[in-house]
C-alpha cells in the first residue's frame, strides 16, 4: 500500500525567511500523527507547505503517489485549491472561516467533491453527530459563534469529504480546556479507514496515549520520535 | 404630479446605475479586483445588442439576450486578459485596477475604429404605450427598465444563495484564502463572477440605451457613477450598492428637475464625498449582522 504522505528534501519559508530545513516524513495509512513543537518552529508551515500555501519551497511530497510538492517561488496559494481536491482536508489555525455565511452553508462548501456534494446531507448528519452542539446553530452566521463553536465548524467543514489525509492545525489553540478536550475526543472518534491524521500541537497531554507517532519539531527540523505512551522529552 | 415624475425618475436612474454598482461590488469583494473595464463591457454590450438589431432581428428579447451575451463575453474577456495573469502577483489590487482601465480605454478605441464617432440608436425594445395610475404617467421604457433590473438583480441574488456555484462565490467574496483550503479554484471562480457581473453590465447598457444612444465611450459615465455608487455602499455589500443607487438616483432625479442637467455630477460627488466623509466604509457597515472577525 502507498504511503498517505512522503515528504523527501523538503524546505520552505516566506521570502527571504526559511522556516523548514531539508525535511523528511513517512505517514502511513490508518495512521494519527502528532506533532509537537513550540511557536514559531514551523508546525504551521509545514502544513502550509503541503497545501502550497507558503511563499516558496522546494523538495518533493508524494500524496498518495502523486507529486503535489514541485518547487514553487511564487503566488501562495496558486495551486492550493488543486492540491487539496486531490485529497487533502485541512483544518487550519485560525480557524480561516466565512464570517457571513451560517453554520450548514459552510458544511456545504466542505463538501467540494463531486460524490461529497452528492450526499452532503448525510455528511452532515455525520458531522453533527461529531459535534452535537452545532445542530441548533445551523442557521446562525458563523460571525456570531462562540470561539469553540467556530473551531467546529471549521473542523467539521474538513470532515465533509473523503480525504487521504487530515491535516488539523492546533485544535485546542484558544478554547478552554474543556471545550479543547472535546474536539480532540472528536478528531480522535473519526474512523480514519485508510487513510490518515496529521495532528500539530502545543499541548502534548491532550495527544498522550491517544496517537500512534509523536514527533517533536525544532527549528524546521522534526527532533525525536516517541511512540505513544511514553514521555515524550 | 411634480413629485411623483421626480420619483419615477429616480427610481429608473437608480435601477440602471444599481445594476452596475452591484456588478463593480461583487467583483471587488470576490476577486479583490477594482473593474474599472466595466466601460468596455458597457459599450461592447451596446454594440452587439445594435449589431442583432441591425442584422438579425429587432425582436426586443433578442436585442436585450445579445447585450447581456456580449456583456458577459467582454467579462469573461477581460478576466482572461487581466484577472488570470495578474491575480497572485504583488501589488494585485492596483496593477488589476490599471489593467483593466487599460482594457477599456484599449477596447473603446477598438470600438471606435471599427463603429466610427457616430452615435447608434437602438430599437425602443419596450414599445411606446403608457399608463396612468392616479395622475402618475409611467411610459413604458421606465417601466421596462425597473422590471428587467429587479428581475436581473432577483436572479443574480437567487443564484448567489441558491446554487453551488454561488456557495462558492459568496465563500470568496468573505475568505479567499479560506476559499482554496475548501477547494475552491480562485481562477474559475473568476470566469463565473466576471460573466455573471458582465451580463449585469450588458444589461445596463441597454437599457440606459432606451433613452441615450450607443457609442465608443457611452460607457465611461456610467462606469464612474457605478464605481462611485459601490463606493458609496461599501465596496462588497449588495444591499449597500442598491440603497446607494437609490440615493443618488434621487439626487440625480432632484437636481435635474430644479437646478438642471449640468448640474447632477457636482451635486451626485457632493454626496458621496458627504457621506463616505460620515460613513468611511460606506452604508453597508450599517446593514453588518457580523462583524468581521
Amino acid at each position: 500500500m502507498t504511503d498517505v504522505l512522503r515528504i523527501d528534501g523538503l524546505s520552505a519559508g516566506y521570502g527571504p525567511l526559511r522556516v523548514i530545513h531539508d525535511l523528511d516524513l513517512v505517514i502511513k495509512p490508518g495512521e494519527r500523527l502528532g506533532i509537537v513543537g513550540l511557536n514559531g518552529h514551523g508546525k504551521t508551515t509545514l502544513i502550509y507547505a503541503i497545501a502550497g500555501l507558503t511563499g516558496w519551497q522546494r523538495g518533493s511530497i508524494l500524496l498518495n503517489g502523486t507529486q503535489i510538492g514541485r518547487t514553487r517561488s511564487q503566488g501562495p496559494g496558486r495551486y492550493t485549491h488543486q492540491i487539496v481536491r486531490k485529497g487533502l482536508a485541512l483544518m487550519p489555525q485560525g480557524d480561516e472561516i466565512f464570517t457571513g455565511l451560517t453554520v450548514e452553508e459552510h458544511l456545504d462548501s466542505g463538501a467540494f467533491t463531486r460524490e461529497a456534494w452528492r450526499d452532503r446531507k448525510i455528511r452532515k448528519e455525520r458531522v453533527l453527530d461529531l459535534f452535537e452542539p452545532l445542530r441548533k446553530l445551523m442557521r446562525t452566521p458563523v460571525g456570531r459563534l462562540s470561539g469553540g463553536e467556530r473551531r467546529m465548524v471549521s473542523i467539521g467543514r474538513g470532515l465533509m469529504t473523503d480525504a487521504k489525509l487530515y491535516l488539523v492545525d492546533e485544535p485546542s489553540l484558544g478554547l478552554a480546556p474543556k471545550i479543547g478536550q472535546s474536539v480532540m475526543e472528536a478528531l480522535f472518534a473519526l474512523d480514519l479507514k485508510d487513510s490518515a491524521m496529521f495532528i500539530a500541537e502545543q499541548n502534548v497531554a491532550l495527544l498522550e496515549g491517544r496517537v500512534d507517532r509523536v514527533i517533536g519539531m525544532h527549528a524546521g527540523k522534526l527532533k525525536g520520535e516517541a511512540s505513544a505512551g511514553l514521555g515524550f522529552n | 404630479m411634480e413629485l411623483s415624475f421626480i420619483l419615477t425618475n429616480a427610481i429608473v436612474v437608480a435601477a440602471i446605475y444599481g445594476l452596475i454598482a452591484v456588478a463593480v461590488s461583487i467583483t471587488w469583494s470576490s476577486l479583490g479586483l477594482i473593474n474599472l473595464g466595466y466601460g468596455f463591457v458597457f459599450s461592447f454590450a451596446g454594440y452587439c445588442a445594435w449589431l442583432m438589431a441591425q442584422n438579425v432581428s429587432e425582436w426586443p428579447p433578442l436585442v436585450a439576450g445579445a447585450g447581456i451575451l456580449g456583456g458577459a463575453l467582454a467579462g469573461v474577456m477581460i478576466c482572461l486578459v487581466v484577472f488570470i495573469p495578474l491575480h497572485d502577483k504583488p501589488n494585485f489590487t492596483t496593477r488589476g485596477m490599471i489593467g483593466t482601465l487599460a482594457i477599456s480605454l484599449i477596447g473603446s478605441q477598438a470600438l471606435l475604429m471599427q463603429f466610427g464617432p457616430r452615435a447608434k440608436a437602438l430599437p425602443e425594445i419596450f414599445g411606446f404605450w403608457q399608463v396612468d395610475i392616479g395622475g402618475v404617467i409611467l411610459t413604458s421604457d421606465k417601466i421596462g427598465i425597473v422590471v428587467c433590473s429587479i428581475l436581473m438583480l432577483g436572479f443574480v441574488v437567487m443564484w448567489m444563495r441558491g446554487s453551488r456555484r454561488g456557495l462558492e462565490i459568496r465563500a470568496m467574496m468573505m475568505n479567499p484564502h479560506a476559499a482554496s483550503i475548501v477547494g475552491i479554484g480562485i481562477r474559475s471562480t473568476g470566469v463565473y463572477v466576471m460573466a455573471m457581473t458582465g451580463a449585469m453590465a450588458g444589461l445596463a447598457s441597454v437599457l440606459l440605451s432606451q433613452t441615450y444612444y450607443v457609442a465608443p465611450f457611452s460607457g465611461l459615465t456610467p462606469l464612474i457613477k457605478g464605481v462611485s455608487i459601490a463606493l458609496c455602499g461599501g465596496l462588497g455589500s449588495v444591499q449597500g450598492a442598491v440603497i446607494a443607487a437609490v440615493i443618488l438616483g434621487l439626487t440625480e432625479a432632484v437636481t435635474s428637475r430644479y437646478l438642471g442637467g449640468q448640474y447632477v455630477l457636482i451635486t451626485q460627488f457632493l454626496v458621496i464625498i458627504l457621506i463616505l466623509i460620515v460613513r468611511p466604509r460606506g452604508i453597508s457597515g450599517l446593514l453588518d449582522k457580523a462583524r468581521e472577525q
